[in-house]
């Protein structure tokens, strides 16, 4: 697809749907936000500072309406969405997530309705090997609609699912290929980085590590916030100023805040019936998630490499520091 | 899509009063078919105030109603404490993995529990009333604060029957129950090395009893212990109950000693 083409089909996809897409704002950072006109799209290898999840897995979904004590279903309703400009560190991100959240209905519902567009480019600082480079054949462990691979003056066409192929056929564009999805396991096996991380946290602890980021780190909790795999979230209700009605929602929480481990009692009395109260147990909490728990689940890396929480992070705390001091750690104690 | 979130309502058919905090709700299955294993737990919740875990505390084979006793420590357990027979309150599960009781057939028993911990496991005591042959001996270690914080109090004469009851206050006003902390009991009772130990409690207690067991030359895979966390999704997802590898709502709450022992985490985080 020529770089022409290409403009027509954003214009295309602006007229008709609701189109996100990186784009720098007035202050020059790029963000996502809607796209109204194809001028606007960047297509590059600089990431976003938000990710995805915005869309997909909203700050704030309404669950149930109740009155007295019945609770309705309330589904989100949002119109045929299309991610445009997805990187490849951010489909894998969205890999993941739509395995997380298999088994749930909201995500499902905005799901069901997102058309995702990905692109090749990968940002030049990576610390992932495996995505430094693009290659045709990562693609089958990627869940994507269409796929913009790059080459030297224009835009290689691969669909990724019926919804894909349907888009562009109704755009009239027949010169693409379809991947099947093969699962997000590659045929090579599990990331051998991955695992080695995992090792270095389960069975070769540094203290230092932890004590370190523990002294630095301010919970302000801005990493959850950017990374584009941190779904934590919380179930509260809500009143409405009618008597016996108001609604359950979830949220998304973040690990670094206290009331996150807190199982019992009233504010004076929590920190016994909390389970992490310094600093440095938070920071581990957050690794763990990332680098130990996601693994086991889904045998996928729970961190994409995209280094927003670095970019993000007042104190200056690299995460691929840290995984570089995992994996030192472990090699020295090997 | 089949919602996972989904509310089903329960009539409270009768509120027990048990210690000076907390209250035993009976109430009738929140829909056709509900059955649960000791150890599992559902969520309650009241609309406006949230919702929480709590571990079921009936006998399993009850198919008409199912039990919950509730320490008020918080606002939602404030709230259920204000309702009275007749009233709703939302439940969905029960989640989670179950005390192995299979495991324990013929053998010895040894429960400990601290607390409000003792719930979870009144479903595996009742069983062993109602079925005294199923397993060899029973022993129970309870320990509490004070005598008013002791649940189901009007039951430990027909527990005596069958199980082995000690008791122990860390404030005792009496000379009813003995003073001290509930690892005392190991150097007064001897527990046979093959006996199945099943614990809920506050993590410092698990912590000095496991210890205790492991002195005792139990086995690691022999030690089950609930550790019932803050959960808000139980369905291993929101993170919150996550210790090391494990979801607690989804991989537990019931967890072998053999797979914790090899991380700090599940005691308090590094």
């Amino acid at each position: 697809m020529t770089k022409a083409k290409l403009n027509q089909f954003v214009d295309y996809l602006v007229k008709n749907n609701l189109v996100y897409a990186p784009r720098y704002n007035v202050e020059g950072y790029l963000h996502l936000a809607e796209l109204k006109n194809s001028k606007d799209l960047y297509l590059g290898s600089e990431l976003p500072l938000d990710s995805w999840k915005w869309y997909l897995l909203p700050p704030f979904q309404k669950m149930f309406d109740y009155q007295g004590q019945n609770f309705k279903e309330s589904l989100p309703k949002i119109k045929n969405q299309i991610f445009l400009g997805v990187s490849i560190l951010d489909l894998q991100a969205l890999t993941l997530l739509n395995q997380v959240f298999e088994q749930d209905t909201y995500y499902q519902e905005i799901k069901k309705k997102t058309i995702v567009i990905g692109t090749s480019h990968v940002p030049k600082e990576n610390f992932y090997k495996y995505f430094a480079k693009f290659e045709e054949d990562k693609l089958e462990h990627l869940q994507f609609d269409i796929f913009l691979a790059v080459q030297k003056n224009d835009y290689k066409i691969y669909t990724g699912s019926e919804d894909g192929q349907r888009l562009l056929d109704k755009f009239d564009y027949k010169n693409y290929q379809h991947i099947e999805y093969a699962g997000p396991i590659r045929e090579e096996g599990l990331d051998p980085q991955m695992l080695a991380i995992k090792d270095g946290m389960q069975n070769y602890h540094n203290q230092k590590i932890w004590d370190d980021l523990g002294k630095r780190c301010m919970q302000c909790g801005k990493c959850t916030i950017a990374c584009p795999v941190c779904f934590c979230f919380r179930i509260y209700d809500q009143s409405n100023l009618e008597k016996d009605s108001g609604y359950r929602s979830r949220c998304w929480d973040t690990c670094f805040y206290n009331e996150f481990t807190q199982v019992a009692g009233p504010a004076p009395a929590a920190p016994k019936h909390r389970l992490m109260n310094t600093t440095a147990q938070k920071i581990y909490f957050w690794y763990e998630h990332h680098f130990v728990r996601t693994p086991t689940s889904f045998s996928l890396p729970g961190c994409v490499g995209c280094g927003r929480c670095t970019r993000t992070c007042p104190a200056d705390i690299d995460v691929f520091q840290t995984q570089r001091d995992i994996l030192k750690a472990r090699q020295r104690k090997k | 899509m089949i919602n996972g979130y989904k509310i089903y309502n329960s009539k409270i058919l009768k509120v027990t009063p048990e210690a000076s905090d907390s209250k035993t709700f009976t109430l009738s299955l929140p829909y056709k078919g509900f059955s649960f294993e000791p150890g599992q737990y559902v969520m309650a919740s009241i609309p406006g105030f949230g919702e929480a875990i709590f571990g079921v505390a009936s006998e399993m084979d009850n198919k008409k109603s199912i039990q919950i006793t509730v320490r008020k420590v918080g606002t939602l357990t404030s709230e259920l404490h204000n309702k009275k027979k007749g009233d709703l309150i939302g439940i969905r599960g029960p989640y989670g993995r179950a005390f192995p009781i299979d495991l324990a057939k013929e053998k010895n028993v040894l429960i400990v529990v601290g607390g409000i911990g003792i719930p979870p496991l009144r479903p595996l005591i009742l069983d062993a009333l109602k079925n005294s042959k199923k397993y060899n001996k029973v022993y129970i270690f309870y320990g509490c604060r004070d005598e008013s914080l002791l649940n189901y109090t009007k039951e430990y004469s027909r527990w005596k029957k069958v199980c082995d009851l000690n008791i122990t206050l860390d404030n005792p006003t009496t000379k009813k129950y003995r003073k001290g902390v509930v690892t005392e009991l190991f150097d007064i009772k001897n527990i046979p090395a093959d006996a199945l130990a099943f614990m809920c409690g506050p993590p410092i207690m698990s912590k000095f009893v496991v210890q205790k067991l492991l002195e005792k030359s139990l086995k690691p895979e022999n030690i089950y212990m609930s550790l019932e966390r803050h959960m808000d999704c139980a369905q291993g997802v929101c993170q919150h109950c996550a210790i090391g590898p494990y979801y607690v709502c989804k991989d537990g709450p019931v967890f072998s000693y053999a797979e914790l022992m090899n991380f700090k985490s599940w005691l308090s985080p590094i």
